[in-house]
Parts: structure tokens; sequence; C-alpha cells
């Protein structure tokens, strides 16, 4: 799948926001966030939040960080690792981009 | 440099990892009473209702103080500090040196003294084994009175009436947690209960007292009390304040949620400043430079105590900072969360120093929230299911970003943008 599936319009992402991509769509264990950082840059990290089971694509995309809507912790967006309590193990980040002001996803292929 | 961290709850382990990820590469050693440290806001939730086990609310993995270089003495307890040899004992005698030594040890749940609070029926809820013991008592139709329906009473409520409890919900205040989340919505909140088919009661409690069938609580009303929910709300006129609004009730289990008590022993018996809490100054330093303090059972000269999970980690991160000689995290607005009734509540900063209250959305909608602004300043934000609200408000209060309020009340304008001016 060189190619990569598209799953966004980069304008359907606003800046500082996610969207939760199916995992019907993206075929992986979990649904996948796309999360839009506040330069612009897109990333993908696994949706579900490693503490409980908020979905990051609620969360606060920030300076190279999604904060959990439920209980704050931080993820970085480039490799999944998690920054700090209550959230205790890192999320799975997937390879993104984006061409024509389309998204594309590469599931489970690294950043 | 040797380091004993003393307590494991939220404030000791971050404290340990903010020195590791710091740079500290001396000894530590983390020593915490219970099976392994874990968290205790899903001992009122999730675990209280059996759908998590204590292993899924540790702090950390257990593989991780290995990692870490940390040494962790579980179902310990630290007995004396002694500052000035530089060492810190054990329950059982072992010494332990120390250069120093982070407090961490939180608090216990209060028991007032209530004619019979002693009890085997009744409860309180700060432990695991609290929350087991518990949870062994609430079993389907189990008659069962939550004292106090503050932010742990109301939780206790909400899982006890999911768990097919038969719930009291007793406060001597007509709108608890008034102060923290503003009048109208703190009155939301409560009514939830009667909602959800628990009896609330504008009471006190003046005695308890063992009967063949149970528990019996005697309550003390102000000048009016209401038993609302159940079937049919009713209302009980009472002759005047500290009439009993209704004689009595018999329950199966009684649950105390009417606050903290700091666990101050250890820094009392080492001389150190303790008013309501160990004292401490901005880098968490008490009064011997020594020992720092950390958490619920902490607190500056300047400010009230903070009972927060989120505080307690800044705590921690501050504390390293110190002993480190880095700069400390900026202090942020406080925050805390808690569930109720299945709705998701979040508060930022401090709502009672608000002189115009604005409401975000409907009170009836899925979502809403409430902006405590003064001076045009955002200075608290409070939310039912929307924490992207409180989130943007948090960074408004830090930034102190000039509100619009006409914006900020419409729920279709992004706060974000209006985050940015
Ligand atoms: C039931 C419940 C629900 C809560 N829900 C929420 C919520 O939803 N949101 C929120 O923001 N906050 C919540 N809180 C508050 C939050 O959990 C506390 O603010 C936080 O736990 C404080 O952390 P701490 O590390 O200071 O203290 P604690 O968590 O009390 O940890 C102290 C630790 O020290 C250990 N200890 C004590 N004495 C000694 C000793 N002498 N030697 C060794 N170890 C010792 C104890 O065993 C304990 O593990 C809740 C609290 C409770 C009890
Ligand atoms: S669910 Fe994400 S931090 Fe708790």
């Amino acid at each position: 799948m060189t190619q990569g599936i598209r799953v966004a319009a980069l304008d359907d992402i606003p800046e500082g926001e996610g969207v939760a991509i199916d995992k019907a769509i993206t075929g992986t264990a979990d649904d996948i966030a796309l999360l839009r950082d506040t330069d612009g840059s897109v990333w993908a990290l696994d949706d579900t939040c490693t503490h409980e089971d908020a979905s990051l694509a609620d969360g606060w995309v920030e300076d190279g960080y999604v904060e959990c809507p439920l209980h704050s912790s931080k993820f970085c967006l480039k490799n999944g690792e998690v920054q700090g309590l209550p959230a205790t193990r890192s999320t799975c980040p997937h390879r993104v981009e984006v061409r024509d002001g389309e998204v594309y996803l590469f599931p489970n292929q690294a950043p | 440099m040797r380091i004993v961290v003393a307590g494991g709850g939220v404030a000791g382990v971050s404290t340990v990892a903010a020195l590791r990820a710091g740079g500290f590469d001396g000894d530590l050693t983390l020593v915490d009473a219970g099976e392994f440290p874990y968290d205790r806001p899903p001992l009122s939730k999730e675990y209280l209702a059996g759908s998590r086990e204590l292993k899924q609310i540790a702090l950390q993995p257990p593989h991780w103080y290995d990692e870490q270089g940390v040494r962790l003495i579980n179902e310990c307890t630290v007995a004396a500090l002694h500052p000035a040899d530089g060492t810190v004992e054990l329950a059982g005698g072992l010494l332990l040196r120390a250069d120093r030594v982070v407090l961490a040890t939180g608090g216990g749940a209060a028991r007032p003294p209530i004619p019979g609070v002693g009890g085997d029926r009744v409860h309180v809820l700060r432990t695991a084994e609290d929350a087991d013991r518990l949870r062994a008592a609430l079993t389907p139709g189990a008659r069962v009175l939550v004292v106090g329906a503050g932010l742990i009473g109301a939780e206790v409520a909400s899982t006890a009436v999911d768990l097919g409890c038969d719930v009291v919900l007793a406060d001597p205040v007509a709108t608890p947690l008034a102060a923290a989340l503003g009048e109208d919505l703190a009155a939301w909140l409560h009514r939830l209960h009667a909602r959800r088919g628990i009896t609330t009661v504008r009471a006190g409690v003046a005695s308890f007292a063992e009967t063949t069938d149970g528990i019996e609580a005697s309550f003390v009303g102000g000048a009016e009390a209401s038993f609302a929910g159940g079937v049919e709300p009713r209302t009980f006129d009472v002759a005047g304040p500290g009439v009993a609004a209704e004689p009595s009730r018999v329950f199966d289990a009684v649950v105390l949620g009417v606050g903290m008590t700091p666990q101050t022993a250890l820094a009392e018996s080492a001389g150190l400043d303790v008013d309501r809490g160990v004292l401490v100054d901005a880098g968490q330093i008490t009064s011997n430079p020594a020992v720092l303090a950390v958490g619920d059972g902490a607190r500056t000269r300047q400010g009230p105590r903070v009972e927060h999970w989120e505080a307690a980690r800044h705590d921690g991160a501050r504390a390293a900072a110190t002993i480190l000689g880095t700069r400390a995290p900026a202090p942020t607005a406080p925050w805390f969360w808690t569930d109720r009734h299945g709705r998701h509540v979040e508060v930022a900063g401090h709502m009672e120093t608000a002189d115009e209250v604005i409401v975000r959305g409907s009170f009836d909608d899925p979502s809403f929230s409430v902006f405590g602004l003064r001076d045009g300043l955002v200075v608290a934000a409070a939310a039912v299911d929307d924490s992207t609200a409180v989130r943007a408000a948090r960074r408004m209060i830090d930034r102190r970003v000039p509100a619009d309020p006409a914006r900020l009340s419409d729920p279709s304008a992004s706060l974000r943008t209006l985050l940015r001016g």
C-alpha cells in the first residue's frame, strides 16, 4: 500500500484539532486520530488514550503534543511518547503524507 | 546525593519521575504503605464499580521502577524523619540514609466526631482497602447513606446507584460545591442525584446507632429539609433550626465523604512547621531545608491546601526542580475533574472570584460550559462533557487573554480562535 489511504482533505481538520478515522477504513487494531498541529502539520496516532478510553482525536493539539480530553495526559505527535501521568504507556504513531491538500495515511508505518 | 520520597501517591511518584527526567542520577528510594503506588481518582469510580482492578490503576507499570533505577519499598511506612542525622526511619526500625527527604504522604479521610461513627457499617474512602470494603457493602438493594455531597460523596452516590443500591445523600448545605462551580451549575449537578432516584436530604447527621436491622442515622436539618427523589419528592417542614428533618432512618451502610485530614504526624515529630498541612515555600521546601513536602498533605503559607490530583502532580515537578536547581514549570490555573451519573465535569480557575458568569450553551444540551469573568478577564470555567472549553479557558486564564462575552456565550464560536485573540 505504497500510495497510502486517502482519509481526509486537509481543510477538514482545523489547526489544533483532530479527526478520528475508523479502523474499518485503516485496517488497524484501533481507530487512528489524525491530528493537526498549530503549525499546520498533520500527524497520526492510535486514537484511544492509553490511560482509559478517551479519543485523542477529541484532544487539544498544540506545539507538538496532543493533550487527552479526559485527564490531560500528553502524547508527542511525532513518536507517540507519553509525557506525563496518568497515562503511562506511549501510543503508536503512523505515517501521514499531505499531497495536493489531501491527507494520506500509511497505517502501521513509522512516520 | 540520596533522596527518599515518603509516600507513593501521584505527588510522590511525580517527584521521582521528574527527578529522573531532569537528570538526577543519585540514589532514589520511594517508600509507600500500599501494595504498589496506585491512582486514587478511580477509587470512587471504576474501581469501586468493579470495572477496573488495582493493577489497572497503578501509577506506573511494575517494570518502570527498575528501569528508572528507583528502589521501591512497598507495604512499608516511614516511621520517623531524622533530618539532623540525615536518616529516615522505616517501620521496623531500618534506617535509610537521606540527604533530602520529600514528604508525599497525602492524608486520610476525615471522620468527624459523630457518636457511633466508629461502627463497622461506617465507611470512608481513601485507599484501595477502603474501596474493597465499601464495594462489598454496595450490594443491589442495600440501603446506603452517603454523608457529604461534595466531590467524593457525589461520586460514591452515583456509583452506588449504578450498583443498584437504595441511596440517600445528606448534606447540610443547600447547594454543595456552589463556590467551586457557581450556583447554577452546582444546583443543576446536585439535581442529577434526584433524577437518578437518589434521595437528597438537606441535613447533617447527629449520631449513629447500631440496631438489629442496620445502622440508624439521626439527621439534624437546618430550617428546612427536603427528601426529594425516589418515587415521590417529599418535603418536610421542620419546627426550627437544629430540629431533625426526619427523626432517623436505618441503613445497611454509611459512607462519609466529608473531606480529608492531611497526614502531618511525621512532619510534626520532626519539628517542622505545620498548620493544616505541612507548610512549604514556593519551591515546596518545609521549615527544614533538607525536607520538602508535596501533594494533599502540604500547603504554602499564603494559600489554602489544594486537594486535587493535578496540583499534587505539579507539586512533585516543582519539588524535583528545587532539588535539581532547575526552573520549575510555570504555574497554571488549578484544574480538577469529577464524574457523576455518566457526566464528566471539569473545573479550572477560581469560580468564587468571578464577578460575572457566562453560560455557553444551555443546561439542557448534551454538553455546555460556564465561564467566570472578573474585570473582563476569564478567571474560571466549569464544563459538563466539554473538556475543550476548559482547556481553552485554562489558557485564557494563564495568558490573561481578554474575554469577549458575546463570543464566549455563543457555542458556535470557536474558543480556539478566541484564544488566539
Ligand atoms: C476516592 C477519591 C477520588 C478522587 N477523585 C478525584 C478526581 O476525580 N479528580 C481530582 O482531580 N482529584 C481526585 N481526588 C483527589 C486526588 O486523588 C488527590 O488530590 C491525590 O491523590 C493527592 O495525591 P498525594 O500523592 O498528595 O496523596 P495520596 O494520593 O494520598 O498518596 C499518599 C501516599 O502516601 C502513602 N503514605 C502515607 N503515609 C505514609 C508513610 N508514613 N510512609 C509511607 N507511605 C505513606 C499512602 O499510602 C499513599 O499511597 C480523589 C481522591 C480520592 C480519595
Ligand atoms: S483517558 Fe487519557 S488521560 Fe485518562
